[in-house]
C-alpha cells in the first residue's frame, strides 16, 4: 500500500516544460474541437421587412403540444401556432374563428359547428371536420396524457362528422362554459398529420393553422417562430386578420429577473414578460421602454383553507383567519401598488363577479382574537394559543421557486397570525404534488387559475365525484354543489350571474378562502414595438405587432 | 490490486498537499514582514469571534427584531433609524444580518463537523488499518469524488428538498471524501516515516499510538481544511438558496437573504449587498485563518 | 506506459459504475412520488397516477429499476424527460459543447489570472504585492457566484453596455459568465502557484543556480516558474470539474444554454431522469478529464510510469 507519488517535485529539463505545455494544449484542443459547434454566430434578420420580435419569457415552456401542456408560459408561445374554433372578445363574448357559425341543440347536449373552408395547416394538411374530430378525440384518449385540455374539454363525449366542413359535438351534460373553453389555446387545433407522425414528440414539432409557424426550439435558449405567409383567417378580435407584419418571433428564456429586465434595457431583446413590481415603477417613466399590463381573469391567487383538520373545520376558526390576515397590507407592501387586491373567489372581469364583496371583510385583530377565545384557544406562555395541551399551529405550504413573491406572502401571513396567537409553520417545497395533493399536509395553500368562465369554480368548490381529484378546501356543501351545477347549465345570463354571485357570497361567508391578488401579466417593451395587445385571458397577441426603427 | 483500483487523483492531490505544506518552510525562512500575515489572521479571527457572538446572542446586539415587518418603512435606504436600511417587508437589514449569522454559522459549523467526523473516521480507519479496508473505503471516496462537490450537494438537496437538516446533510456528504483523503494521507505519512512502528516496538498500546502520534500529526491538516471548509459550506448553501433548495426559516440565513434580495439590486441595493458582504467577509476570514493555521500547525515546521 | 493507461482506464470505468449506482441511489431514496411531478396534480386521479407508475416501472424493486437504468445507459439511453418525454442523452450532448466552451474559457481566465498573480505573489513573498494578490484571490473564492454574476450584468451590460447580459450566441456573451466563473478558479490557482513556486525556490538546484551567479530574475522566471507550473496543470484539471458544477448557477444567471442550465431547470421542475442524467454525465466527463490529466502527468514524470 505504498504511494506511487513523487514526494518531491523533481527538476525537469527544458523539454519537459514543452511537454507539459503540449499536454495542456492537447487537453484544451481535444475538448475544444467539439466545443466549436456549440457557439453560433449572431444571426441576422432573415431579410424580411417586418423584422423579428425578440421576446423574453420568464420560464421555459413544458411542451408545445397544447393538449399536454399545463403551463401558461407555453400558451404564450403556442397561442401563436394554433387557432381555435371560436374566440372570446374583450367583453367575454364568443365570436367565430375556425368555426364560421354554430348551433346548439335545445337540450344543450350537442353543438354543430360550420367550419371555414379556406384553412390549411402549416404542413399543408387541409383543415376540416375530420381534423377537428381527431383533435377532440385525442384529448380524451388516455394515451395522449392530456393535461389541462382534458379538464377544459369536459363534458365532451363524442363528435360526428356531418360533412367535410360540418361537425356535431356531443356532450354528456350541458355546459355553458364549453364554448368559452373551446376558445382557450390549450384546445387549439393541431395538425392530425403531424400529431400522428411525431407521436410523443409532437410537442417539439408543433404544427397548427396559426399566424406563426414553428421553426426551432433550442432548449433553454430560444423558440423561433416565423410568419405563416398563407394566413388569412384571423378572428375579428385582431385588426390584421391576414399574415402578420412580423417576419417572426424569437422567444428567449431568461429566468433571472435582473437579467430579463436588463436585457430589454441593454436592448438585447425588444420585450420581456413578468416584470417584477419593484421594477415596474421605474420602467413606467422610462424614455426608451413602455410598460404593458393586463389583469388575468379567472380565479385570483387565493389561499385555500384546508378544513379536513381541526380546528379549521370550524367556521369561527376560519373566520379568525379571515380577520387576522391583512391582505391589503400584504398586497401593498409586496407589490407596491402594481397588483390589485382580490376580494372574491373570481376576478372582476369574469361573468357574475360579485363586487359587493369588495372591502367587505376588513382586517380586525380584536375580532380574530375574540373568535379564537370563544373556541377555547387560550394564549400560552410564548403567546401561541393552546387548547387541551395542543398548540394552535397552521401549516402553510407554498411552492418553490418564489413565483410572484408568493413565498413572501407566506412570510407576512406568518407574522400576522403570530400576532393573534397562531404559530405558522411555513413549508416551501418543490414537491407540491406530494405534500398538498397526495398527503394533504397543509392548512393553507395558495393557488390561482386563468379562466374565462365562472364555471371554473366547479373544480375548486364542487364536491368531487368518487375517484375524482379532491378539492383543496376539502369542503363539501350540498347548497354550493346545487348552485354550481345550475350555473353550468343556465342559459339566461342575468340568472347565471345571480347564481354565481350567490356562490361567491357563500364561499366568503363560509370562510373557505382568503383571496389575495389579481395577477397582472406585465410586459416591458422597447418603444419601437407597436400593436402588442392581450387577449381576453391576458395572453399576448402578435398579429398586429409592427416594429419601427430597428430593422429586426 | 492497488494499482488496479487506484485512481491517480490521489497522487496529484497529495502532490498538491505536499506543495502546500512545503510553503511554510519558505515562510520560516522569511521572517521579514511576517507580522503582516499575522495581523491579517488576527483581524480575521476577531471578525469570526464577533460573528460567533452575533450568532450566540443576537438579541443583545440587534436594534430590532428580525421578524418585525415595519410595513410603513419598506425599502428605506441606510439611514439613522435603520443603519443598513430596510427590506421589502420593512425589516431592518442590520438586525437580519445579525440574526442571520446564527443559521449561517450553523450551516457552516454543523456541515463541517459532520463532514470531518465522517470523513475523518473513514480516512483514519483506511490509513491505520490498510489492506482491504483501505482499498474499499478509498475506492468509495473516489466514487464520491467523481461528482464535483457542489453538484453532489445539489443532487442530494434536490432529492431531499429544502430545509436546514437536508442542506447540512448535502453539504457534509459532499465534503466527506476530501477529509477522508487528507486524514488518510496524514496517517499513511506517519506510518511510512516509521513513527508508529517505533512506538509500537517500544511497547506502546494502540490507543497510546493514536493519541500521542497519530492525532496530533494527522489532525492538523484536517483542521486547516475544515477551517476553510466553513467558508465553502456557506457558499454552497448560498448557491442552493439561489436554486430554490436553501433553508426556509422565519429568520433567514445570509444565503437566503442574498438570494431573495437579488431582484431588488437595481432599486434597493442595500438589501442583498450587506448579507453578501457578510458572506464574503466570513469566507475571507476563515480562509486567512486557515492559511495561518497551516503554517503554524504543520508538523514538519513544529518538529 | 500502455499497461498504465490500460489500468487507469479500467479503474476509471469501475469508478464511473460506482458513481452511477450512487446517482441512482440518491434519487431512488427520494421522498415523494416522482410520478406526481409528471402529471398535473390538479387533474390527475389516483388511477391515472397508478397507471403511470406501472408504465414507468416505478413499482419494481430497486435492483430491477437499477438494472433497467444501467442497461439503458449501456445502450446510450439515459431515459426520457418527465416533463416532455424528450430523450435525455441527446439533450445533454446537444448542450454540452456550450458548457464545455464556457468551462474552458473560464479555466483559461482562471489560469491566466492565477498564474500571473501567483507568481508575483511568490516572487515578492510577504511584500505588499503578495498580500494584495492573495487578498484578490481570496475575494474570488469568497463571493457567491450568482451575486458576482448579477453585479457583472448590472455594471457591464446595463450600465456600460459593453457586453450582452444573456444568451449563448457569439463570443461576446461568453465574456461576463467566464469572468464570473473564472475568478473563483483563479483564487485557487493563485494559492497553488504561489505554494508551488515557493517550494521550487527552495530546491537545491535553485541554490546552485544562484551560486553560479545567474540573475534572480532569470532564475525565477526561467527556471523556477517552469518547474512550479507542472503541479499547477493538475490543479487546473481538477478545477475543470468544479467549473462544470459552477455552470449550474452561472448559466442560469446569464440565461446561457448548457447542461448546467438543464440541471437547474430539471431541479426546478423535479425532472428526475434529467437530473440523474446530467449529474452522471458530469461524473463521466470529470473522470475523463482526470484520466487525461493523469496520463499526461504520468507521461511527463517517469517515476509515476515506473511505479505502477
Amino acid at each position: 500500500m505504498r504511494h506511487s507519488v513523487p514526494k518531491r517535485v523533481p527538476y525537469y529539463t527544458r523539454s519537459s516544460l514543452w511537454i507539459s505545455l503540449l499536454a495542456i494544449v492537447l487537453i484544451l484542443s481535444g475538448c475544444g474541437s467539439s466545443a466549436g459547434t456549440g457557439t453560433e454566430s449572431v444571426q441576422a434578420a432573415n431579410g424580411g421587412t417586418g423584422g423579428t420580435l425578440t421576446y423574453a419569457l420568464a420560464t421555459t415552456p413544458d411542451t408545445l403540444d397544447p393538449q399536454r401542456s399545463g403551463w401558461a408560459v407555453s400558451v404564450r408561445v403556442f397561442g401563436n401556432i394554433y387557432d381555435n374554433l371560436v374566440v372570446q372578445d374583450q367583453d367575454g363574448k364568443i365570436k367565430p374563428w375556425l368555426a364560421k357559425s354554430w348551433t346548439t341543440s335545445t337540450d344543450g347536449l350537442s353543438y354543430t359547428f360550420k367550419l371555414r373552408k379556406d384553412v390549411t395547416f402549416h404542413d399543408g394538411t387541409p383543415f376540416n371536420a375530420e381534423a377537428v374530430k381527431f383533435n377532440l378525440d385525442r384529448i380524451i384518449n388516455p394515451a395522449t396524457k392530456a393535461a389541462n385540455a382534458l379538464a377544459l374539454i369536459q363534458p365532451y363525449q363524442s363528435s360526428n362528422v356531418i360533412d367535410e366542413y360540418t361537425i356535431k359535438v356531443n356532450l354528456s351534460r350541458p355546459s355553458e362554459a364549453f364554448l368559452a373553453n373551446l376558445s382557450q389555446s390549450m384546445l387549439g387545433i393541431i395538425s392530425p398529420t403531424a400529431a400522428k407522425k411525431y407521436g410523443e414528440q409532437f410537442g417539439q414539432h408543433p404544427v397548427g393553422t396559426g399566424p406563426f409557424e414553428f421553426v426551432s426550439w433550442e432548449d433553454n435558449a430560444s423558440i423561433k417562430l416565423k410568419r405563416n405567409d398563407h394566413y388569412a383567417w384571423g378572428p375579428e378580435t385582431v385588426d390584421n386578420t391576414k399574415a402578420p407584419q412580423l417576419d417572426g418571433i424569437t422567444f428567449s428564456i431568461i429566468p433571472e429577473e435582473a437579467t430579463r429586465v436588463g436585457s430589454v434595457q441593454s436592448k438585447q431583446v425588444l420585450a420581456a414578460e413578468t416584470v417584477p413590481p419593484q421594477n415596474i415603477l421605474g420602467l413606467q417613466n422610462s424614455p426608451d421602454q413602455q410598460l404593458l399590463q393586463t389583469d388575468t381573469p379567472g380565479l385570483p391567487y387565493t389561499l385555500f383553507i384546508n378544513q379536513r383538520n381541526a380546528p379549521w373545520n370550524e367556521l369561527k376558526a376560519r373566520q379568525a383567519l379571515q380577520s387576522a390576515i391583512d391582505v391589503g397590507a400584504i398586497v401593498k407592501t409586496l407589490y407596491l401598488g402594481t397588483y390589485k387586491q382580490a376580494w372574491s373567489a373570481l376576478t372582476p372581469s369574469i361573468l357574475g363577479y360579485d363586487a359587493s364583496l369588495e372591502n367587505k371583510i376588513q382586517p380586525n385583530v380584536e375580532r380574530a382574537n375574540q373568535l379564537l377565545d370563544e373556541l377555547g384557544w387560550t394564549r400560552g406562555a410564548d403567546g401561541i394559543r393552546v387548547k387541551d395541551g395542543k398548540r394552535l399551529v397552521l401549516r402553510y405550504v407554498d411552492s418553490s421557486p418564489n413565483r410572484e413573491k408568493r413565498n413572501d406572502i407566506a412570510a407576512m401571513v406568518q407574522q400576522q397570525l403570530k400576532a393573534v396567537g397562531i404559530e405558522v409553520q411555513v413549508n416551501i417545497t418543490k414537491d407540491i404534488a406530494t405534500v398538498v395533493f397526495q398527503n394533504k399536509a397543509y392548512d393553507l395553500y395558495g393557488n390561482s387559475q386563468v379562466n374565462a368562465d365562472p364555471n371554473a369554480l366547479s373544480s375548486f368548490y364542487h364536491t368531487p365525484a368518487a375517484g375524482a381529484r379532491e378539492t383543496l378546501t376539502g369542503y363539501s356543501d350540498p347548497q354550493l354543489d346545487t348552485w354550481l351545477e345550475e350555473g353550468a347549465v343556465t342559459k339566461d345570463s342575468s340568472k347565471r350571474e345571480q347564481i354565481y354571485r350567490q356562490i361567491q357570497e357563500r364561499i366568503s361567508d363560509q370562510a373557505l378562502i382568503i383571496p389575495v391578488y389579481i395577477f397582472p401579466y406585465t410586459v416591458v417593451a422597447s418603444k419601437s414595438v407597436h400593436g402588442l395587445h392581450f387577449n381576453y385571458l391576458g395572453y399576448p397577441v402578435f398579429n398586429d405587432v409592427t416594429l419601427t426603427g430597428t430593422g429586426g | 490490486m492497488k494499482a488496479l483500483f487506484g485512481i491517480a487523483t490521489v497522487n496529484r492531490r497529495d502532490a498538491a498537499n505536499h506543495a502546500l505544506q512545503a510553503e511554510s518552510q519558505g515562510w520560516k525562512k522569511q521572517k521579514r514582514q511576517q507580522w503582516f500575515s499575522l495581523l491579517l489572521a488576527g483581524l480575521a479571527s476577531a471578525l469570526v469571534a464577533l460573528l460567533i457572538v452575533f450568532a450566540l446572542v443576537p438579541q443583545w446586539i440587534a436594534p430590532y427584531s428580525p421578524t418585525a415587518m415595519m410595513t410603513d418603512r419598506i425599502l428605506q435606504p441606510p439611514g439613522t433609524a435603520n443603519w443598513l436600511g430596510t427590506d421589502y417587508f420593512g425589516r431592518d437589514i442590520l438586525s437580519l444580518v445579525i440574526y442571520g449569522t446564527r443559521v449561517s454559522l450553523l450551516i457552516g459549523f454543523s456541515s463541517v463537523l459532520a463532514g470531518v467526523l465522517a470523513g475523518g473516521i473513514l480516512g483514519a480507519l483506511a490509513g491505520y488499518a490498510g489492506g482491504w479496508t483501505d482499498t474499499i473505503i478509498m475506492r468509495m471516496m473516489d466514487i464520491l469524488m467523481t461528482i464535483p462537490g457542489v453538484l453532489l450537494a445539489l443532487a442530494i438537496a434536490a432529492a431531499l428538498g429544502p430545509g436546514l437538516p437536508n442542506i447540512v446533510l448535502a453539504i457534509a456528504a459532499a465534503s466527506i471524501p476530501g477529509y477522508a483523503r487528507v486524514m488518510r494521507g496524514g496517517i499513511v505519512g506517519l506510518r511510512t516515516r516509521g513513527y508508529i512502528e517505533s512506538a509500537r516496538a517500544l511497547g506502546a498500546s494502540n490507543w497510546h499510538v493514536i493519541r500521542r502520534h497519530i492525532l496530533p500529526n494527522a489532525v492538523s491538516p484536517v483542521l486547516v481544511m475544515a477551517t476553510i471548509g466553513l467558508g465553502s459550506s456557506i457558499l454552497t448553501g448560498a448557491g442552493l438558496s439561489f436554486l430554490g433548495l436553501g433553508t426556509v426559516s422565519e429568520i433567514p440565513d445570509w444565503g437566503a437573504l442574498l438570494s431573495q434580495g437579488r431582484g431588488y439590486l437595481t432599486v434597493a441595493w442595500w438589501i442583498c449587498t450587506f448579507p453578501g458582504l457578510a458572506i464574503t467577509s466570513f469566507v475571507l476570514a476563515v480562509n486567512l485563518i486557515g492559511d495561518e493555521l497551516r503554517d503554524r500547525l504543520d508538523p514538519r515546521v513544529g518538529a | 506506459m500502455l499497461r498504465l493507461a490500460g489500468i487507469r482506464i479500467i479503474s476509471s470505468l469501475l469508478v464511473v459504475l460506482g458513481s452511477l449506482i450512487l446517482v441512482f441511489a440518491i434519487f431512488y431514496l427520494l421522498p415523494g412520488d416522482p410520478v406526481l411531478s409528471m402529471i398535473d396534480p390538479t387533474y390527475a386521479t389516483a388511477e391515472m397516477i397508478q397507471n403511470l407508475r406501472v408504465q414507468l416501472g416505478l413499482d419494481q424493486p430497486f435492483y430491477i429499476q437499477f438494472w433497467h437504468y444501467l442497461s439503458g445507459i449501456l445502450r446510450g439511453d439515459f431515459g426520457v424527460s418527465m416533463l416532455n418525454s424528450e430523450p435525455v442523452l441527446p439533450k445533454i450532448l446537444a448542450h454540452f459543447p456550450a458548457t464545455l466552451m464556457l468551462t474552458l474559457t473560464s479555466t483559461l481566465i482562471a489560469a491566466v489570472i492565477g498564474v500571473i498573480l501567483g507568481v508575483l505573489s511568490a516572487v515578492h513573498r510577504n511584500g505588499w504585492i503578495d498580500v494584495l494578490a492573495r487578498i484578490i484571490g481570496l475575494f474570488g473564492i469568497s463571493m457567491p457566484t450568482f451575486w458576482s454574476g448579477i453585479l457583472l450584468i448590472l455594471i457591464f451590460s446595463i450600465q456600460l453596455g459593453w457586453f450582452p447580459a444573456m444568451g449563448s450566441d457569439g463570443w461576446q456573451t461568453l465574456v461576463l459568465p467566464s469572468i464570473a466563473l473564472g475568478i473563483v478558479g483563479a483564487g485557487f490557482i493563485i494559492r497553488m502557484v504561489r505554494t508551488s513556486m515557493l517550494e521550487v525556490i527552495h530546491e537545491p538546484f535553485i541554490t546552485t543556480l544562484r551560486a553560479k551567479g545567474i540573475s534572480e530574475r532569470v532564475i525565477m522566471y526561467r527556471h523556477a516558474l517552469r518547474n512550479a507550473l507542472i503541479p499547477v496543470v493538475t490543479v487546473v484539471g481538477m478545477q475543470l470539474g468544479e467549473m462544470l458544477a459552477g455552470t449550474v448557477v452561472i448559466e442560469t444567471v446569464f440565461s446561457r444554454q448548457g447542461i448546467g442550465r438543464i440541471l437547474a431547470d430539471a431541479i426546478m421542475g423535479r425532472d428526475i431522469p434529467v437530473v440523474q442524467g446530467v449529474v452522471f454525465f458530469t461524473a463521466i466527463v470529470y473522470v475523463l478529464i482526470n484520466l487525461i490529466v493523469d496520463l499526461s502527468y504520468a507521461y511527463i514524470d517517469p517515476r509515476i510510469r515506473r511505479s505502477t
